[in-house]
């Protein structure tokens, strides 16, 4: 565990005291890097000052703790601290490391991060969210089968430009969390694959060889909502629903508020929705639809186009 | 809604508890208690700005009639109406000079 490694994630020069198998590593010198993770020696007990949560927010430093597994402090954008309870799993550390600790990084840093997976349509980036259980990884990986490289699969790292409405998103590291139910439905085998620390029928799918590793623009958001409806549908929202469904699938959207970043998020939300396409796409909650609304996604960004020429 | 009357003496100011942005050129907030989106407009997000500190009507008034092309009367006339929305609606707070 004590080796150092050097990756790039979200488009950041990363060191790092532990290994992560997960992300791309830096082949060559690097001299300068965006972001350090630490290593500290495993401490049996520090919650004392965990009292009544699991996050606090104290002199710039952002603290969080994960019963059994580890505390993590991150500071300014720059800094990941971890120090692990002993015998933690290091799977369950890494989960955490590159979940949570890497969006509140990533908002300390000016970059927003929404919830999802973001998939490649012709050289541009569409952001699919929805609610926990609306099929967005799904999805991602009937894209993924049917050609189109991946960025993301959880965390979606917007940077917006200081003068226009552009934003552009950076890749984060080509693993997919499947489970074994949509392995099986897209036609994988979950033999091939290990399942994530504790949750028995979710695998870790690795996607190297369909994954853009280059940042590229945000062409749309798609809100991706299991209903009871028979058909697929999709439309556009208005700006200020675009608006509405930008702040609920901003990534860990209730630290914003300790983080002291909420009128930041706010800010940057309207900039995205004034000029970015934001859809909703029901789809059946009963019957395997995810290559169909590969379809439905891939329509309307020709539709766009036709418009626009 | 109540149809209170801001008189001549009393002083409007914004509500805190809000974040605000702009999105083509309209000015948006969002309550921070009850999650409601509102959507001022451009004219209305001037008429906010306005509203930092503790301001009279007719101050906003004198200052509107030079940024746009309207009558005192018709202006007075439409701030008090979008000033009761925005007080019916606690965004907004009513205070004796």
């Amino acid at each position: 565990m004590f080796t150092l490694n050097d990756y790039r994630i979200f488009g950041l020069n990363i060191k790092s005291k532990i290994v992560l198998p997960e992300a791309y590593e830096i082949h060559g010198i690097i001299s300068e890097f965006d972001v350090e993770i630490e290593l500290n020696p495993p401490l049996e007990d520090c919650q004392d000052q965990f009292t009544t949560d699991n996050y606090q927010f104290d002199n710039g430093r952002f603290l969080f703790h994960v019963p059994e597994t580890a505390f993590y402090s991150i500071t300014s954008g720059t800094q990941i601290t971890i120090t692990p309870y002993p015998g933690a799993d290091e799977a369950k550390i890494r989960l955490f490391l590159l979940g949570t600790c890497m969006g509140v990084l990533l908002m300390q840093r000016g970059i927003l991060p929404l919830h999802g997976s973001a998939v490649v349509i012709d050289g541009k980036v569409y952001a699919i969210v929805g609610e926990s259980g609306a099929g967005k990884s799904t999805l991602a990986a009937a894209f993924v089968r049917v050609g189109y490289p991946l960025m993301t699969d959880d965390v979606i790292a917007v940077s917006l430009s200081n003068d226009s409405a552009a934003a552009t998103v950076y890749p984060s590291y080509p693993q997919q969390k499947l489970w074994e139910e949509s392995i099986e439905q897209l036609g994988l085998l979950s033999h091939n694959y290990s399942s994530i620390y504790q949750r028995i029928n979710k695998y870790a799918v690795p996607i190297r060889s369909q994954f853009c590793r280059e940042p590229l623009p945000l062409a749309g958001v798609v809100e991706l909502i299991k209903a009871s409806e028979p058909e697929p549908s999709l439309k556009a929202y208005n700006r200020l629903e675009g608006l509405h469904v930008l702040n609920v699938h901003t990534y860990r959207n209730s630290l914003l508020h300790l983080l002291n970043l909420q009128q930041w998020q706010f800010q940057s939300i309207a900039r995205l929705a004034s000029g970015l396409p934001v859809y909703q796409l029901r789809r059946p909650a009963d019957g395997f639809s995810a290559f169909n609304l590969v379809d439905q996604i891939v329509s309307l960004t020709n539709k766009k186009e036709v418009v626009i020429s | 809604m109540s149809v209170d009357i801001i008189t001549a003496n009393e002083l409007v100011v914004q509500s805190d508890g809000y974040l605000v942005s702009e999105m083509n050129g309209e000015k948006i907030m969002l309550s921070i208690e009850n999650g409601k989106y509102y959507n001022l407009g451009q004219l209305g997000g001037r008429v906010w700005e306005l509203m930092a500190s503790p301001v009279s009507i007719q101050d906003m008034v004198k200052q509107l009639v030079t940024e746009y092309e309207i009558e005192p009367g018709a202006c007075e006339q439409q701030v008090r109406t979008f000033l009761q929305q925005l007080k019916s609606e606690g965004l907004i707070q009513v205070r004796k000079e």
